[in-house]
């Protein structure tokens, strides 16, 4: 790979396009920071001022007990743990569903449009078209045949929902990258004298940086956040994080503490936003130019 | 020209010369094992229970077309149907658009582009249950942006669009935009740093500007890119869910109703899973009906044409 | 050596009996009470059941929709919890007609739950004559709250009826607050509506409409001066009203923004987490002729594969049917305990008042979710949040959506 630092067109002089990016830029991130600004005042006001109701006003006696309660405190049931309860069911629900789900989809997108299969687009189709559906519709069937292979309620159940579910965006994903690229490196590689997995790993994978990006910050969110599949298939001793946010903030009669619930919303969320800002830096350009000079 | 020359070398070359392979059959056997058990096997299942009079737990009895009866005479689908439909064609134009500026942007050899790239990504990171809350109370003219102009000293300021029946579609979009623009400048970024950077350079030389190279080239050349997004935020459209319920529960009255809301709510809430099932069935029809004619000529009838 | 190996073998038996019943005794409850009081709420049952020799096993799932989907899902897939809480209602019938929970006779029996409990609760909690739910609670859904320092200022009094609720609302706006203060949500708009009817419409008009079916009742005056009360009411609310949490509009009372507000009993825990008590700061009241809705919570215990409860599940019934144990967990849920035997002198004012309602039968109402299925609550939850939202629908067009949900959904 050649070039590793970021670049676009690169800039002449510094002129008024330049202050109009930033400006432009600017001002989309005050957008984007909006209801995040409105949850961290909130976590960080007592109750009382709270229901004082000045959405976006600076505490006056700011205090950090919304979030520590929020980890480490808060009832979620008879457990006072707070959100910290589940944090590592969370990692490692995570790691071997997106590691499969990215993999599969890879792997899937790869042979879908580099190689011929006898039926596999109309498989595609069917499989685009089920990803339309509202996956809850799919919960009785599938507890159903996952009790009957004896996975219902373990650890491999959910990572096997995770990457069943992440199959169609995964698949398309990749199928499309893939598509976008130049075809003279896959019949160069052919010509060489490659296989199927040669050429997967040693030409596509190595050009895959981006997108296997996108398809990370997909499924993290998707993995992390999610919410009705940890809490019907994972089993009680595998119960995701989510279950206690969900717990912390959707109780239906009792008393709401606003400031715990935004202070907790942010917390589960800084695994996803670490991963976003960590991974980032792999975005890249010029890997395909680098890649056809070899 | 150097450019069109460029243009057609990477030209995303929609009829590859596919090769057949052993080695690419079996490596596809993991996923027709989850379409025809789990896809294909759920939908058959779903579109049988609709025809079933299943309450509470799935029975297998036959109703015939009672539950789509009931359905079509049931206003509140109907408004769901509809404002899927405008919110489906708004969010998905505004994150396209937005998002394909942001990635264009973020492009332009920025300073902190890891900070922007992360601050637009964020909104995907959070769950809807709380961060719906805070754009329920900022858009509550009780509590947020209509109060806080008012007591800034404009007292004819008026911001109702989340209580009023004719509006409130539209507050979902804008929530909805803020949350998904960021994974769209994701996708386009990666297809704009997949675009050769010779492209770059012979643009230069040529003396081409900037904005009609990104038209006019780098457009059509991320088309992919484009139309994976779009798939995205379209499923997204469809299963439009927990927005709702977090902003709005559907209200004020029924005014901002969906169908997968619908759907669940009758599944689960009411005790109702033929209805529930019934309009499910209709949003795969309505679905299929949609994909049917891009995926049978863009998958199908292409690779039908392969020598 | 031999008679080591016996001793060791004794051993192991000393040792493993009490550990089997032990392991008999294990109860794993799935529930839906997570927040802070509702917790407390519930380590009432767990410290009464581990003191009974149980072990008891928290599943806690917030939001009663999630819960039930993660429960019904559990016994489908044969690996249901030992408990699992359900509202008072219908919900569970077909759960019972499977076969798919165990009956609590056993329990019933023993403490005579048919002579203690309110018929309506009875009725709610067995088919075919057999208990299939231990009934641990009733909440009063119909209360109204008001802001005390308001009404003194404004020189109200409590309000007695619909109409002088309506009088007060207005009076309360004349001086610039928000009359009643409502949460915009559905279920929020059926509680108010119910609410009103029980108390403007009557009793009896309630049951002809909800325990009947009867559609003539919903073409009656009766019902459209309850829907025109009810538009009134409308008028009484700020703009800011459609998708606010409950907890928000109590907000509202307790700080002084708005004078009354319609909701169940559990209120009272937002008053009591500002530490404002009742009587002094906050006011609380039935409306009308006096029907005092009674919602409230229960548990059923799914079927093992065998018709009768298990060891576990009996005494987990016991335990939470017995009468200490329904005065500490009601006095920190808010709500009044389901048999009427109790001694309720200890808890708050508001409860004392609940649990003298219950003593009058003809006050025992039963909600909606108790008499008709969860499929045409539902169909009407529709119309009636129609109706609010929308002041350009007519009370006929009312009526007659009324009627067409109670049709379609039968």
């Amino acid at each position: 790979m050649s070039s590793v630092e970021p670049s676009g067109r690169r800039p002449r002089r510094v002129g008024i396009a330049r202050i109009g990016v930033y400006a432009f830029l600017l001002s989309a991130a005050a957008f984007f920071l909006l209801p995040l600004w409105i949850m961290v005042m909130t976590s960080l006001k007592p109750m009382e001022e709270v229901w004082q109701g000045n959405i976006l006003a600076w505490p006056s006696s700011p205090t950090v007990q919304p979030w520590i309660q929020a980890w480490s405190a808060a009832c979620t049931g008879l457990e006072c743990g707070g959100i910290s309860v589940g944090f590592w069911n969370s990692v490692r629900i995570l790691v071997p569903s997106l590691v499969l789900s990215v993999l599969a989809g890879a792997v899937n997108g790869y042979a879908l449009s580099f190689w011929k299969v006898k039926g596999a687009n109309i498989l595609f189709g069917i499989l685009l078209a089920g990803a339309f559906i509202p996956y809850q519709v799919f919960l009785y069937p599938l507890v159903r045949m996952f009790s009957q292979a004896g996975i219902y309620n373990s650890l491999a159940g959910i990572v096997i929902v995770h990457v069943v579910f992440g199959m169609p965006i995964m698949t398309l994903l990749f199928r499309n990258y893939y598509a976008s690229l130049p075809v003279e490196l896959f019949n160069a590689a052919r010509i060489d004298g490659g296989g199927f997995w040669t050429i997967f790993t040693h030409v596509l994978l190595p050009m895959s940086t981006p997108i296997l990006i996108v398809a990370t910050i997909l499924q993290v969110t998707g993995i992390w956040n999610d919410f009705i599949f940890g809490l019907t298939f994972a089993g009680r001793e595998n119960l995701p994080m989510t279950v206690q946010l969900n717990n912390i903030v959707n109780s239906t009669q009792g008393e709401r503490a606003y400031n715990v619930d935004m202070a907790a919303t942010i917390l589960t969320a800084l695994v996803p936003l670490a991963v976003y800002f960590l991974s980032g830096r792999w975005f890249v350009r010029g890997i395909a130019a680098g890649a056809v000079k070899g | 020209m150097a450019v069109s020359t460029l243009a057609t070398a990477s030209q995303p070359a929609r009829q590859h010369r596919r090769r057949r392979g052993l080695a690419a059959t079996i490596a596809l056997i993991p996923l027709a094992v989850v379409v025809v058990v789990v896809y294909l096997g759920c939908m058959l299942w779903t579109v049988r229970l609709s025809f079933s009079s299943s309450k509470l737990l799935p029975v297998l009895d036959w109703v015939g077309v009672q539950q789509y009866d009931r359905l079509f005479a049931n206003e509140r689908f109907t408004v769901s149907a509809i404002n899927i439909g405008i919110f489906g064609v708004l969010f998905i134009g505004g994150c396209l658009v937005l998002g394909f500026l942001l990635a264009v942007f973020i492009d332009q050899r920025i300073r902190a582009e890891g900070v922007f790239r992360t601050l637009f990504l964020f909104p995907h990171a959070m769950s809807f249950v709380v961060t719906g809350l805070a754009w329920q109370w900022f858009l509550n003219p009780t509590l947020g942006l209509q109060k806080l102009v008012r007591d800034a000293g404009f007292p004819s300021f008026t911001f109702d669009w989340l209580v009023n029946q004719e509006m409130v579609i539209y507050t979902l979009v804008i929530a909805g935009v803020w949350q998904a623009a960021g994974l769209v400048m994701a996708i386009l970024l990666a297809g704009l740093r997949g675009v050769d950077e010779d492209l770059w350079k012979a643009a230069r030389i040529d003396g081409i500007p900037p904005w009609r190279v990104y038209l006019s080239i780098v457009l059509p050349l991320i088309g992919p890119m484009i139309v994976t997004a779009t798939v995205l935020l379209a499923v997204q459209v469809v299963k439009l869910y927990d927005l709702v319920v977090a902003m709005t529960r559907g209200g004020p009255g029924i005014a901002s109703e969906v169908p997968a809301k619908f759907v669940m709510d009758h599944f689960f809430e009411r005790n109702n899973i033929g209805l529930a099932t019934a309009a499910a069935t209709m949003m795969l029809v309505t679905v299929v009906a949609a994909l049917a004619p891009w995926i049978y000529a863009r998958y199908i009838r292409a690779a039908g044409r392969q020598p | 050596m031999r008679a080591y190996r016996l001793a060791c073998l004794a051993t192991t038996l000393v040792v493993a009996v009490p550990t089997m019943a032990l392991a008999e005794m294990r109860a794993e409850v799935l529930h839906w009470w997570t927040s802070g009081g509702e917790s407390a709420a519930v380590g009432v049952f767990a410290k009464q059941f581990e003191q009974a020799g149980g072990t008891w096993v928290d599943s806690a799932i917030a939001g009663g929709q999630a819960a039930r989907t993660a429960g019904i899902n559990r016994i489908v897939g044969g690996n249901p919890p030992t408990a699992m809480q359900f509202n008072t209602g219908k919900q569970f019938d077909e759960l019972v007609a499977n076969g798919l929970l165990a009956s609590l006779e056993e329990a019933a029996t023993a403490q005579n739950w048919r002579e203690v409990l309110p018929p309506a609760l009875v009725t709610a909690t067995t088919r075919d004559d057999k208990f299939y739910a231990v009934p641990v609670n009733i909440h009063g859904i119909n209360w109204l709250w008001y802001n005390k320092k308001l009404f003194d200022e404004a020189g109200i009094q409590e309000p007695a009826t619909w109409p002088e609720v309506v009088a007060a609302g207005q009076k309360l706006a004349e001086a610039g607050l928000v009359g009643l203060a409502q949460g915009g949500q559905p279920w929020q708009e059926r509680t108010l509506f119910n609410a009103v009817l029980v108390g403007h419409g009557g009793t009896e008009l309630f049951y002809r409409i909800y325990r009947e079916g009867d559609q003539e009742a919903v073409e009656s005056d009766g019902f459209r001066a309850t829907a025109d009360l009810f538009r009134e009411l409308q008028r009484l609310t700020d703009e800011g009203s459609p998708g606010r949490n409950w907890n928000d509009a109590t907000a509202m009372v307790l700080t002084g923004k708005a004078g009354m507000q319609v909701m169940g009993d559990w209120a009272k825990g937002e008053f009591a987490a500002a530490g404002q008590k009742p009587g002094e700061d906050f006011g609380c009241t039935i409306i009308g002729e006096g029907g005092y809705l009674m919602g409230g919570d229960m548990f059923v215990f799914p079927a093992a594969g065998q018709e009768e409860a298990t060891p576990a599940q009996v005494a987990l019934a016991e335990v939470m049917f017995a009468p200490e144990t329904q005065v500490a967990f009601n006095q920190i849920k808010g709500s009044v305990p389901s048999r009427l035997d109790v001694d309720v002198s200890g808890m708050d004012a508001c409860a004392q008042k609940g649990a003298a309602a219950l003593k009058d039968p003809a006050r025992q109402v039963p909600t909606t979710e108790m008499l008709i299925s969860p499929d045409l609550s539902g169909a009407l939850d529709d119309v009636i949040t129609q109706f609010w939202n929308n002041p350009s629908m007519t009370t006929d067009e009312f009526v007659q959506r009324f009627v067409g949900a109670m049709q379609a959904a039968g």
